[in-house]
């Protein structure tokens, strides 16, 4: 079998980069109100202007909604890629390990207990999903080693567990289960910048695996193989499913559960970039991040002034984007 | 073992009862045109059956007003004490929060997740449902011979009208009447407030994040409308749609209007994404009412037109 012709390194990410541009631009120009050129030339240049009702469109709505869900884009990219390495099974999604459900699960005891201030759900989401990072690594953690086998187990025992105590309280406290279920759909309605500052915490830990290829590429071969090269396999495993669980924690935090997105997009530039590191990590945080930005701005135009859910939208482009490239795969 | 054998005697007359109600009814009426005088006439009390259509268009038939009625909405249950036919409650939802009494009524479940095994327990000669969540333990009830009287009204008016019938379906057309001229009059009251003063554009929150809204054919649309507003949210369709904040600015409402209670927690509406600019918020125009009056088809929803007009048209109000 010859593998199919792969976008070298450097180009590949200037692609995607550019690729990135432009979703953010259309993100920003494109909406349910629309904005003219010239008009959105205005807003750009004129920077946010109280009392203005097209800035606060552009500038208090538009703009942090963007950059939220390019940062949780990129974040749930990141950390599939990680996990799917970690644990060498393709269908690892950032929600195995069980960080997901336990963030969910923060934020319905949030709602249940109903803070008016609503980053106090924010902050339970976090803990969650952080707390349950925390009792699945001890459930791994065997002399000293993590056996990413048993993590895997022990991720989605707890996810279930999780989800089992979010049904439990959704019956018990039945009033607020319309907005738990809101919550667990995923949305990026109505953020804005005190959620960009969370979501802007995803950032060292997306460049911090960036430090990391060579070992990531190793750990493909297998740990016994990476010990035989030299990588210090404990260390690097550690950092990286710290990495993964944090990203995955703060994206669900600010967007609740949005499906498909670290799957798919580790997936489909495994496909067009080969499995070397060094370009399919930077390249996944980018397509992570353009994927999700286009998949909002199609949930918040196609239907407006009412929204689909953003995560309907990223099912519908990934799922036949997939198996169009995992056939064209296939057959080359 | 007795209880069982009891249960399916009971059920087994109950079914014969309802057929006999059933016979009875089809040849005593004959057609449907008849329902309409009989919703008219006040001598429906008489013995024989008492015939009115439910909010889904379909036909209630009673030989006698019903003695033990199970709610499963708590708009049903204060609709039922509000007229007077508290005492043949036989039971509520866990939602039941008003009036007082209806807190101490046995409990079916809550309107989510009515127990259709309980409900029969009661063995209820009248339920009244909501639409929507319930058609599956409708269709159950109904299996079981149970009358079933499905409240949905779409607007004010309705709301009235389904009162009038349950007022009917319980001999209770004298606290029914009372409940009716009262929610008449504060829409005449409102009417006259508003009289020809320009709708102010009107938000109504239902729901925060995501935001979503009452959009037409709802009784909450219908309210606005009679209050002097002209609801911004009926663009986005029938029912309680999602609405996107972009728009919400773009059109930007003189009045907006947060829904609050069980279901949903506004919190501060003014410090949210592009709130600032609001000219509702600039000008103070920002309200929250209580979900049960606004949201709850039944006789508060005329408290509920009073203030909505306080918020939608101040002026009206104090002037009078």
């Amino acid at each position: 079998m010859t593998r199919p012709a792969r976008t070298g390194t450097v180009p590949g990410i200037l692609l995607a980069a550019g690729v990135l541009a432009v979703c953010l631009a259309l993100g920003l120009a494109l909406g349910p109100v629309s904005l003219s050129l010239s008009q959105l030339w205005h807003l750009v240049t004129a920077g946010p202007v109280q009392g203005d009702l097209q800035s606060a469109i552009f500038w208090e709505i538009r703009m942090p909604r963007v950059l939220v869900s390019a940062l949780v884009g990129a974040a749930l990219a990141v950390a599939g890629v990680i996990l799917q390495d970690l644990f060498l099974n393709p269908l690892t999604d950032p929600y195995v390990t069980g960080v997901s459900s336990g963030a969910a699960l923060g934020a319905t005891i949030g709602i249940v207990l109903h803070f008016a201030n609503l980053s106090v759900t924010t902050v339970l989401a976090i803990a969650g999903g952080l707390g349950t990072l925390v009792i699945v690594w001890m459930a791994a953690r065997r002399r000293g080693r993590i056996d990413v086998f048993v993590l895997l187990l022990a991720g989605v025992t707890i996810s279930y567990l999780a989800s089992a105590l979010v049904t439990v309280l959704m019956i018990k406290a039945n009033e607020d289960m319309t907005a738990i279920i809101y919550w667990l759909m995923g949305s990026f309605s109505g953020r804005g910048w005190p959620d960009v500052r969370v979501a802007l915490v995803t950032i060292p830990f997306m460049i911090a695996p960036l430090f990391f290829t060579r070992e990531m590429d190793i750990l493909l071969q297998g740990e016994k193989r990476a010990l035989e090269l030299g990588v210090e396999v404990e260390r690097t495993k550690r950092l990286l499913l710290v990495t993964a669980g944090v990203l995955t924690a703060l994206a669900v935090s600010v967007s609740g559960i949005i499906a498909f997105v670290g799957l798919v997009v580790p997936h489909v530039v495994r496909l067009l970039m080969g499995p070397g590191h060094r370009g399919m990590l930077p390249v996944s945080l980018l397509a992570g991040a353009s994927l999700m930005v286009l998949a909002d701005l199609l949930s918040r135009t196609v239907i407006a002034p009412n929204e689909i859910p953003v995560g309907v939208v990223t099912t519908f482009i990934g799922a036949p984007l997939f198996v169009y490239l995992l056939r064209r795969g296939r057959r080359a | 073992m007795s209880t069982i054998r009891i249960g399916r005697l009971a059920a087994v007359l109950l079914l014969i009862a309802v057929l006999t109600v059933g016979v009875v009814a089809l040849s005593a009426c004959g057609s449907g045109d008849e329902e309409t005088a009989a919703s008219s006439s006040p001598a429906a009390t008489a013995a024989g059956p008492i015939t009115v259509t439910d909010d889904s268009g379909i036909e209630v038939t009673l030989d006698a007003p019903a003695e033990a009625i199970v709610s499963l909405a708590p708009a049903n249950t204060e609709i039922a004490f509000a007229i007077g036919a508290g005492e043949q409650m036989a039971a509520g939802t866990s939602y039941d929060d008003y009036p007082e009494e209806a807190k101490a009524l046995p409990k079916i479940g809550d309107f989510a997740n009515p127990n259709v095994e309980k409900i029969a327990s009661f063995n209820p000669d009248l339920v009244l449902a909501a639409a929507g969540l319930q058609d599956k333990v409708l269709t159950e009830l109904k299996e079981l011979g149970v009358q079933v009287y499905v409240v949905d009204p779409k607007t004010y008016d309705g709301t009235i009208a389904t009162i009038g019938n349950i007022g009917k379906l319980t001999g209770a057309e004298n606290g029914a009447a009372m409940v009716v001229e009262e929610m008449t009059a504060a829409k005449e009251e409102v009417q006259a407030a508003v009289g020809d003063l320009p709708a102010a554009t009107t938000f109504l929150e239902i729901y925060s994040k995501p935001l979503m809204t009452a959009g037409t054919g709802t009784f909450i649309d219908d309210m606005i409308t009679i209050a002097g507003g002209e609801n911004i949210g009926a663009q986005a369709g029938s029912g309680f749609p999602s609405f996107s904040t972009e728009v919400l600015v773009k059109d930007d409402p003189q009045v907006y209007i947060a829904d609050s209670g069980s279901m949903s927690e506004p919190g501060e509406i003014e410090k949210r994404a592009g709130f600032a600019d609001l000219t509702a918020v600039k000008e103070g125009n920002v309200y929250v009412i209580e979900d049960s009056i606004i949201a709850r088809p039944g006789p508060r929803l005329a408290e509920g037109l009073r203030q909505l007009v306080t918020m939608i048209h101040p002026e009206a109000s104090t002037t009078e």
